[in-house]
């Protein structure tokens, strides 16, 4: 048997994570859209691997309008301000480490986190690994999936 | 006034640091930033902060190596980790190297008050 997260332990880390940096005033809708929350296109993606007593990979996958859009919020930006793609990358890529981190700490250890791998598209996995775990929301609207993948 | 380095690679993280520092009464106080360990280490030599708030995953030097460092250099200046991860094993490991707590991310203002209560 794999031993991987539950869905719902992994929506209770997205939902603290989301909460602390990005306020309640907007709720973290959960969602389920079976063929993908977003197109390639439109998409930000970020990942951090753990290695050790459990191994997998976290990865979250958001729209570019809301990797734009929570960047402006840890930042405590107003929308005249223009950001560049190294600050959304460092937005997003710290949003899968705080989640990540969570995940890794309720899996078997010892174990070793990654730093974050962040890209502007989807996220793609090799063959080896199978997705353990996956949480689907909307927030104001935009599209975000967080998913858990496990060596197969 | 007391002088509060913060170290971690992500710029996002340094502000939120610094802005959860304000929002938890310690505004009033010199902020210097770190984005990586091998900077938090030598910026706390040079700049002798009376605190240290640092990442744990970092590149080029990680928090626990320059913990270690800090300590073996004879430095006492209080550390703490503020780290996405928070697992017994990393609590028990920063503890034994020197540190006096770890935040685990996300944290709020009075997890900040709670930890620093005393410290500056």
């Amino acid at each position: 048997m794999t031993i991987a997260p539950e869905m719902t332990d992994v929506h209770a880390i997205v939902e603290q994570v989301w909460s602390s940096f990005l306020g309640d005033e907007e709720p973290l809708l959960p969602a389920y859209d079976a063929d993908g929350p977003f197109g390639a296109d439109d998409a930000w993606s970020s990942a951090v691997s753990i290695h050790g007593g459990w191994t997998g990979t976290v990865t979250i996958e958001l729209s570019k309008n809301l990797a734009f859009s929570l960047t402006r919020l840890m930042m405590a930006m107003d929308e005249s301000e223009a950001l560049d793609d190294a600050e959304v990358a460092d937005a997003v890529g710290e949003l899968v480490n705080m989640v990540g981190g969570n995940i890794k700490s309720l899996m078997p250890g010892p174990s070793a986190l990654t730093l974050p791998v962040v890209a502007a598209g989807r996220a793609a996995h090799s063959s080896d690994l199978r997705e353990v775990s996956r949480f689907d929301a909307r927030w104001a609207g935009e599209p975000v999936r967080v998913s858990v993948h496990s060596p197969s | 006034m007391s002088k509060i380095l913060v170290a971690d690679d992500s710029r996002v993280m340094r502000q939120i640091v610094v802005r959860t520092l304000r929002q938890a009464g310690y505004g009033g106080h010199d902020i210097v930033e770190a984005e990586n360990g091998r900077d938090c280490l030598e910026k706390a030599l040079a700049e002798k902060p009376d605190l240290i708030l640092s990442d744990w995953n970092m590149p080029e030097m990680n928090g626990i190596d320059c913990l270690a460092a800090l300590r073996g250099s004879g430095s006492t200046i209080p550390f703490g980790f503020v780290t996405s991860e928070g697992s017994e094993d990393m609590r028990a490991r920063a503890k034994s190297t020197g540190a006096l707590f770890l935040i685990a991310k996300p944290f709020t203002a009075e997890t900040f008050q709670e930890h620093l209560a005393g410290l500056i």
